[in-house]
């Protein structure tokens, strides 16, 4: 692409880097806590 | 005797927004595709992360440099791009850090894309950004490269006896890009970021 003849240099230092926000990591903190045990002390029904 | 450049130094502390067309390079299936400038040193624009100007002339000089013409190239109109080679792909993209600016256009030590399409090459190269129609397909090259069509020149490329291998869907494809990038599609050329390409172009 021609974009012709150079004019000057532009220094940019943006406020706020034009880069998409980091995706928070939706993986919980903690681990789920295990499945309870049926009850098997009682009988069934 | 040559003219003396002037070069004074301005300090902006937003980035500029201007025009550029890549390449696109992907997996086989399409499940992964990247930016690729159309000259230069060929690398992909990482996904997520600033692209940063490099020198295949020089490296030890600082990029860009005023009187060479490494950098990151962009334009302030999108029809200055009609003539580019093969592009496969439209957006604004932000600059930012070191810039020369052009008479049409700037040279930026660090950029990332904002707003992104497929571009039929022939359609584009033809009648602009008012091109009549979206692209259809995606052919998918050996080595990678990718390029976008419409309808009707898929079917021309066919009928005279141009290359398609493989052909994958350009929506999927379109899909796949603007989440690797985690950016927007650009629908309306004229309106791209909200205004016309001059207003783009006046933030500066």
């Amino acid at each position: 692409m021609d974009i012709g003849r150079p004019k000057r240099i532009i220094e940019v230092d943006p406020v706020s880097l034009p880069l998409p926000e980091v995706v928070p990591d939706l993986e919980p903190a903690t681990p789920e806590p295990a499945p309870v045990e049926p009850d098997r002390s009682r009988p069934a029904p | 005797m040559p003219a003396r450049l002037e070069t004074p130094v301005a300090t902006l502390a937003e980035p500029i927004h201007a025009w550029r067309t890549w390449t696109l390079v992907g997996s086989r299936d399409g499940s992964q595709v990247r930016l690729a400038p159309i000259a230069g040193d060929g690398r992909p624009w990482p996904p997520r992360r600033p692209a940063a100007a490099s020198c295949t002339r020089d490296r030890s000089h600082v990029r860009p440099e005023l009187e060479c013409t490494c950098g990151l190239h962009a334009v302030e109109s999108p029809d200055e791009l009609r003539r580019t080679r093969d592009p496969a792909v439209l957006g604004t993209v932000a600059l930012w850090g070191r810039i020369v600016e052009h008479e049409h256009g700037y040279r930026a030590a660090l950029a990332y894309p904002q707003r992104l399409r497929l571009l039929c090459y022939l359609c584009f190269t033809l009648w602009g950004r008012n091109g009549p129609g979206d692209c259809e397909v995606v052919v998918r090259h050996r080595g990678g490269r990718m390029v976008p069509l419409c309808g009707p020149h898929l079917e021309l490329s066919r009928r005279y006896g141009y290359r398609v291998p493989r052909i994958l869907s350009a929506r999927a494809i379109e899909s796949e890009l603007l989440a690797t990038y985690a950016v927007d599609p650009l629908r309306e050329l004229v309106r791209a970021n909200g205004g016309t390409a001059e207003s783009i172009s006046a933030r500066r």
